[in-house]
């Protein structure tokens, strides 16, 4: 491999420098491994292995231990779709979906927009709207769960106080979904306020400033500068948000426990009471297959929809 | 490449000398601290080593959150000092079905317990795990007698003519009332409704004389039901409620079950019922609140209830439909159960507690602090309970509900591995007629379902 012998013999030289050039790219490939290893790693054992062995799961029906007894192939999917109980629970989750997203959106963006202006104090406004990041789903379901409380709860005083009648915030199943809901959206609010002031931030004020010359009114600029400069931010907002509106799991586990009716049985607390109530290990993997599909269908969906319309600068 | 070889080398070198570097510390600072107990004790030539040796650990693992769980540290500190061989560690594990989950999953590994409390429907579960050791054993092995204990735990906790735990803490369900609103609504306190139809009467009653408050509340909860059902006589589940054989469907009839149905239906469309949901702590501070004049719960509750009531509190038995006598209650509550693949002494140590438990001192003031029973009626001539009952004459009833209650298939309770399914199907059912749902559609919603559970149960353990 020495350099006067290449010269000497150009068609060996040929040959040996392509025996270099495949033991330089397995070279290389090992080392890129090597940076890589750790997440593979992590991965591996964390996600993919687990991924593996719930898919597996979903076949067999299992003992209370969760060891495989029977295989049943897809009888577990074939029970799951025709059981009204995880029929509503679909539905419920989807409605949930529906009542949490657009509207935490709305409100933190709002919010943001207010918390944006420059004004003296305004510190003390960004800490309070973002205030909620730091209350844990525990804390905060139990503070609402007093709020909701049929008799001596607060929203209740002020609804009889007004001259309604009582509402059952957890027992009606008319009202459950949408009291759980409105617990989400008030823990969300923080965390989706602190993301998208972030974003607000960082648009360059010479935008504002040209426009400003132009003449442009407030909306204007809203609607043509901030919110297409914003899109990037808002698009992560929103595919994050409705991915935990999927997996939304203390709340409901603390304030309804999936009643009244199962109306609040949202899919992950499903999942939850099949493999750690009911033992049954098999449909429960069954079903987180099924949200596994659902959110990889939802994001893909999104990125092929949203990321057109998402401006990046 | 060969320096970074090299700077890799270096680094793992590093971490070698390190690693032993430390480990020589650790032994050496071992050695400093036993060598200072020895010089500074007068005779502690055993060390600390050799204490560790000589003290027998148990890890007991609990569900009692709250006052229960002050009366369990209570009787482990007291175990711990009446003997210096055994030390009972208590470890709070959540709520029955979480620390019966954690088991499942640690079960026979370094990590599982000595022995743990589990409820009386985890027991099909526990024996089908495999991971436990009988206790009938260690009755046999030393001739234990175990029939001074209560007679109806003894039946419950009897499968096979074997003892698979031991009876730790035992309620039945009782009625609560609001002595005060009785006595407003011209009803005679001391005289509560024990049917179902006298019940739906009281509440009228109440609720004419004070509008602000219903009647009646019944926790959408599966073990109430089971109780209910039990208490006229019916079974939970076919085959002597799995006592006979593995049940294969539901063994109550359809005017059985349908009378609870029917009954809250009743209420609901007089207008006089309270839906706490599946909440039995909003229920719990409704009635304290005066919401409510009527409600049934555990008797474990009892003390609670009473000591924070700002009125009097009635205790009643639970109620029955008119047309059938009062067969009576099943056992709830927990057991403590011996885990296997321990070593011998350590489980001989936790056989130890189990006994210890048993004795009429302890038994009476777990009975007066809880509501629990005590599993072992010697315990009711003890002082505590004595003066108790003086002041609190409510914590006799449960005792004597339990001890009017026949003994049958339908009391002894049913065991199955499904019943905490059961339970959220029948809860769902319930609180469908609480929110006005049709009852002949739920209630046969209701059977279905239990009926396709129980066959998905036995399919999973591949009978």
């Amino acid at each position: 491999m020495s350099m006067p012998n290449t010269i000497a013999e150009p068609i060996e030289s040929k040959l040996d420098f392509e025996h270099y050039k495949r033991k330089e790219r397995i070279k290389s490939w090992a080392k890129g491994m090597l940076f890589l290893l750790p997440s593979i790693i992590l991965f591996t054992v964390f996600l993919f292995y687990p991924l593996v062995r719930t898919i597996y799961l979903s076949f067999f029906l299992t003992n209370a231990a969760g060891e495989t007894t029977v295989f049943v192939g897809w009888e577990n999917f074939a029970r799951m779709f025709n059981s009204p109980i995880f029929m509503q629970s679909m539905k419920s989750t989807f409605l949930f979906v529906l009542y949490t997203v657009p509207l935490t959106i709305i409100i933190s963006l709002f919010l943001a927009l207010l918390a944006n202006e420059k004004l003296r104090g305004i510190g003390i406004f960004r800490t309070i709207y973002s205030s909620t990041m730091g209350i844990s789903v525990a804390a905060a379901s139990v503070f609402w769960l007093y709020l909701f409380h049929p008799s001596i709860g607060f929203l209740n005083m002020i609804v009889t106080g007004l001259g309604f009648e009582r509402i059952g915030w957890l027992t009606d199943p008319t009202w459950a979904l949408i009291a759980v809901a409105i617990t989400t959206i008030w823990m969300n609010l923080g965390f989706t306020f602190l993301i998208l002031l972030g974003g607000l931030q960082s648009i360059d004020g010479y935008l504002y400033e040209s426009a400003d010359i132009d003449g442009a009114g407030y909306f204007y600029k809203l609607k043509n500068i901030t919110i297409p400069m914003l899109s990037p931010t808002l698009f992560f907002v929103v595919t994050v948000t409705i991915i935990n509106a999927f997996q939304t799991f203390g709340q409901i586990d603390i304030l309804t426990q999936g009643g009244p009716q199962n109306t609040t049985n949202l899919i992950v607390y499903s999942i939850y009471r099949e493999a750690f109530v009911n033992y049954q290990f098999g449909s429960a993997s069954a079903q987180a297959v099924v949200l596994f599909i659902i959110i990889l269908i939802m994001t893909i969906i999104q990125f092929k929809l949203g990321e057109r319309k998402v401006h990046y600068q | 490449m060969k320096k970074f070889l090299a700077v890799l080398f270096m680094v793992f070198a590093l971490l070698i000398t390190a690693a032993c570097g430390s480990e020589g510390e650790a032994e050496e600072s071992d050695d400093t601290s036993s060598d200072a107990s020895s010089t500074s004790g007068s005779n502690t030539d055993a060390g600390s080593e050799a204490e560790s040796d000589e003290k027998q650990i148990v890890t007991f693992w609990h569900s009692m959150g709250g006052a229960g769980q002050e009366a369990i540290n209570a009787i482990v500190d007291a175990y711990n000092e009446s003997q210096d061989k055994v030390q009972v560690n208590a470890e709070y594990q959540g709520t029955y079905d979480e620390a019966l989950t954690k088991f499942h999953s640690v079960a026979g590994t370094d990590s599982a317990p000595t022995m743990i409390q589990v409820f009386e429907i985890g027991t099909m579960s526990m024996i089908n795990s495999g991971q436990i050791e009988p206790i009938q054993n260690y009755v046999d092995a030393e001739n234990y007698d175990m029939s001074y204990l209560e007679e109806n735990i003894v039946n419950y906790y009897t499968i096979d003519d074997k003892f698979y735990s031991m009876p730790f803490n035992s309620s039945t369900p009782v009625m609560y009332y609001n002595k005060d609103a009785f006595e407003a609504a011209g009803l005679d306190p001391e005289t509560p409704p024990a049917t179902f139809e006298e019940i739906e009467e009281v509440s009228k009653k109440i609720m004419e004389a004070n509008p602000d408050m219903r009647g009646f509340a019944l926790q959408a909860y599966g073990w109430l039901f089971e109780q209910l059902l039990a208490n006229q006589g019916a079974l939970l589940m076919n085959n002597d409620n799995g006592r006979t054989d593995t049940p294969t469907e539901i063994g109550f009839t359809e005017e059985q079950g349908k009378s609870i149905f029917q009954w809250v239906e009743n209420m609901v469309n007089d207008g006089t019922f309270a839906n706490y949901g599946t909440n039995g702590d909003n229920m719990v501070s409704g009635f304290l609140a005066g919401d409510v004049a009527m409600f049934l719960q555990s008797s474990a509750s009892s003390r609670d209830v009473i000591d924070n009531a700002p009125f009097e509190v009635g205790v009643a038995f639970l109620p029955h439909p008119e047309n059938v006598d009062r067969e009576g209650v099943v056992i709830g509550g927990a057991s403590l159960w011996m885990v296997d693949g321990k070593e011998q002494a350590e489980k001989d140590a936790a056989w130890d507690f189990m006994k210890f438990v048993q004795q009429p001192e302890i038994q009476a003031e777990w009975h007066v602090n809880t509501g629990y029973f005590a599993i072992n009626p010697a315990a009711y001539d003890e002082q505590v309970v004595q003066e108790a009952y003086e002041e609190m004459p409510q914590l006799q009833v449960t005792v004597q509900q339990l001890q009017e209650t026949n003994s049958s298939y339908a009391t002894q309770g049913a065991v199955m591995d499904m019943i905490p399914e059961e339970r959220r199907i029948v809860e769902t059912a319930l609180e469908t007629i609480y929110n006005g749902g049709d009852l002949d559609e739920t209630y046969n919603a209701m059977v279905e379902q239990l009926n396709a559970a129980i066959e998905q149960a036995n399919a999973a353990r591949g009978e």
